[in-house]
């Protein structure tokens, strides 16, 4: 398992016009995996893939493809293909001639280019739609269309640029499917761009979270969300409530003023971390059954859930639930050692975690708007 | 409503400007000195049809000249780096902020027989060649005269092509030539049929610049359109009739043009 590697990136650095745009980055990527880059725009996750593709050569470190240094291979050796952020289709082209153009520039016989055009459309659900003119497709169609053409191409690593970004929130769903059907059905490896974390938690074998031209967390899916390692992660990924905390000693940890049993240990004696808190975690209960007492501040509904903003000492804290709560009320909130994760400190700390700028947007959107969405 | 008053001056200008003149050419055309209507004029200019032929012929090979020489000054100048190029536009475009019969005046003075070249090839022991008054002036003219109308449609129509359309198309494993001919050759194609028209419209029908470096033997359309209104022989009436056949011959080979263009756009798949 360990040495299927198809991909490394050892030290990459790269500044454009002196801005830093990656710090001394490692990563490998196992052949076959399912990878997502996640960040907020700006992070260098597009810079990332596109030193993958070959459109930019590193300042700095080496790029290993297979074992092989690849840094100054230019993009049309190289046997990855990409799918760009808005398809990047040839529009003097048609359906059938887009999907043939890799192989018509590697000069394949007519025959497998005619079996791997049709092979692909099925693939993407499109036969039938080979002499169609690609500006006459609909964006979903045109994203199929971007697909098969890179897929045509028996690319070893499939790299996606944001390829879902431009379309509406119900294809894209039905696109994160399929593309995760034909990820698993082709076996190629997978490098997946987006900013969208619930796309890269549902997709993703494994998921790298970049901030800043940083990696910050590596992981599966699970562990990025049950055990994100610093205070971006932890925001970045879902909903979180994050405080500051001391560690007293191994699964004890105080914060709000109060001591919790928690399954974290290891940290050293009274050592001050960030403490996370999902918001689903957090049971709500009568003022004086909980753990911790606050007033609620404001209350929205999401469809699935109840978003509500509870005042603690001043600390904001966000829950999730299905009971609605009325603005103004003083409820109670238990938390169990498994709801608490313990993180190391680091630079992000005290930058995210507190509702309090939050609410403010709720309150004011609830008073411009005309309807409230309270009971 | 308000769209349509907007409207008014436009189609005011293009009656009185356009229609109305349009409307006394085939007026003239079709009548004699008198008024009354003949078909005489238009059978007449049968008469020419060696100049129509040299005026087509001339025209071509200047517009043949301004592809070959424009497409990849065209292509050079879209790639360099943005603020050099807004540079070089305005060098491209200098010229044209001269006066046209200024700059044909300046390659008389060059081109004539004890002008600045004849001059240089005398000094460098070539002797004296002759240069003005042949048809290989007035292409020489007409391409120094039209070229920037060829350059300029075609670096904005390749400077337009979305950088991602040629990423991805190296991407799919082309090299740079084959980039160059499968991807920005075809979707440069009607910049480059924008750049004909530009060209060999005013090439057909112009007139200084045969006059000027073409001599007596060279005489164009234009010059014999210019000379049933101006000169010696004051006929508009076959001035018109001709002006009317030019006006055709020159639509039926923008329109046989234009099929090319639509050829490309639908057919583009089968260029390989």
């Amino acid at each position: 398992m360990a040495d299927n590697k198809i991909i490394v990136l050892k030290d990459i650095s790269v500044s454009f016009d002196s801005e830093v745009i990656l710090n001394n980055l490692n990563l490998y990527i196992k052949d076959g995996e399912f990878v997502t880059f996640l960040g907020p725009s700006g992070c260098g996750k597009t810079t990332t893939l596109r030193i993958i593709g070959g459109f930019v050569t590193p300042d700095k470190g080496d790029v290993l493809f297979n074992t092989k240094k690849i840094n100054n291979l230019p993009p049309h050796k190289r046997e990855v293909n990409t799918i760009f952020q808005k398809y990047a289709l040839f529009p003097h082209l048609n359906v059938y001639e887009n999907v043939a153009f890799g192989m018509r520039v590697q000069k394949k016989g007519e025959n497998e280019i005619r079996n791997t055009v049709h092979e692909m459309l099925k693939m993407v659900n499109l036969s039938g739609y080979e002499n169609r003119n690609v500006n006459s497709l609909s964006g979903g169609q045109q994203q199929r269309i971007a697909i098969a053409r890179a897929l045509a191409n028996r690319p070893k690593v499939l790299l996606l640029d944001e390829p879902l970004g431009a379309l509406d929130l119900k294809l894209r769903k039905d696109m994160q499917v399929e593309l995760k059907n034909i990820q698993q059905k082709t076996g190629i490896t997978f490098i997946f761009v987006t900013h969208d974390q619930e796309e890269a938690l549902s997709m993703s074998d494994t998921v790298v979270v970049m901030d800043k031209g940083e990696i910050q967390q590596v992981g599966t899916p699970l562990d990025i969300y049950n055990e994100p390692k610093n205070a971006f992660v932890a925001d970045f990924i879902g909903e979180s409530n994050i405080l500051d905390g001391i560690m007293h000693e191994n699964y004890l940890v105080e914060f709000a003023g109060k001591k919790f049993d928690c399954l974290d240990c290891g940290f050293g004696k009274m050592e001050p971390v960030d403490v996370v808190i999902r918001p689903e975690d957090i049971e709500v209960v009568e003022p004086e059954k909980g753990h911790i007492c606050g007033l609620v501040t404001s209350v929205t509904f999401k469809g699935v859930h109840y978003e509500i903003i509870v005042d603690v000492n001043g600390f904001k804290w966000m829950i999730q639930s299905t009971e609605v709560q009325n603005p103004g009320d003083k409820i109670g909130m238990i938390l169990q050692p498994d709801d608490i994760h313990i993180m190391k400190k680091s630079k992000y700390s005290g930058a995210f975690g507190d509702y309090s700028a939050f609410s403010d947007e709720m309150y004011e959107e609830q008073h411009n708007k005309p309807i409230t969405e309270e009971e | 409503m308000k769209s349509k008053s907007i409207n008014i001056p436009y189609i005011l200008w293009i009656g009185i400007f356009i229609v109305v003149p349009l409307i006394l050419v085939l007026l003239f055309a079709f009548t004699d000195s008198s008024g009354n209507f003949t078909i005489e004029n238009i059978i007449n200019v049968g008469n020419y049809a060696s100049v129509f032929v040299r005026s087509i012929w001339l025209g071509l090979i200047a517009t043949v000249i301004c592809v070959i020489l424009g497409y990849p000054m065209a292509y050079a100048l879209s790639k360099i780096a943005p603020n050099m190029q807004e540079f070089m536009i305005v060098l491209l475009m200098l010229p044209m902020w001269m006066n046209f019969l200024l700059r044909t005046y300046a390659w008389m003075t060059i081109l004539e027989n004890n002008g600045l070249l004849n001059r240089l090839l005398m000094f460098i022991g070539i002797g004296q060649v002759n240069l003005i008054n042949t048809s290989g002036a007035v292409v020489l003219g007409m391409v120094y005269n039209f070229l920037p109308y060829m350059i300029l449609p075609i670096y904005t129509i390749i400077s337009r092509i979305d950088n991602r359309i040629i990423e991805a198309a190296q991407d799919l494993g082309a090299s740079r030539r084959k980039v160059f001919s499968k991807i920005i050759l075809p979707l440069s194609i009607p910049g480059v049929i924008s750049g004909i028209t530009m060209v060999f419209v005013p090439a057909v029908s112009t007139f200084i610049i045969s006059k000027m470096l073409g001599g007596g033997a060279n005489i164009l359309i234009g010059d014999l359109i210019e000379m049933q209104f101006l000169g010696s022989s004051y006929n508009p009436n076959l001035g018109s009739a001709i002006s009317l056949v030019l006006m055709i011959l020159i639509m039926i080979c923008m329109g046989i043009m234009n099929q090319f263009d639509h050829e490309d756009n639908s057919m583009g798949g089968m260029i390989i």
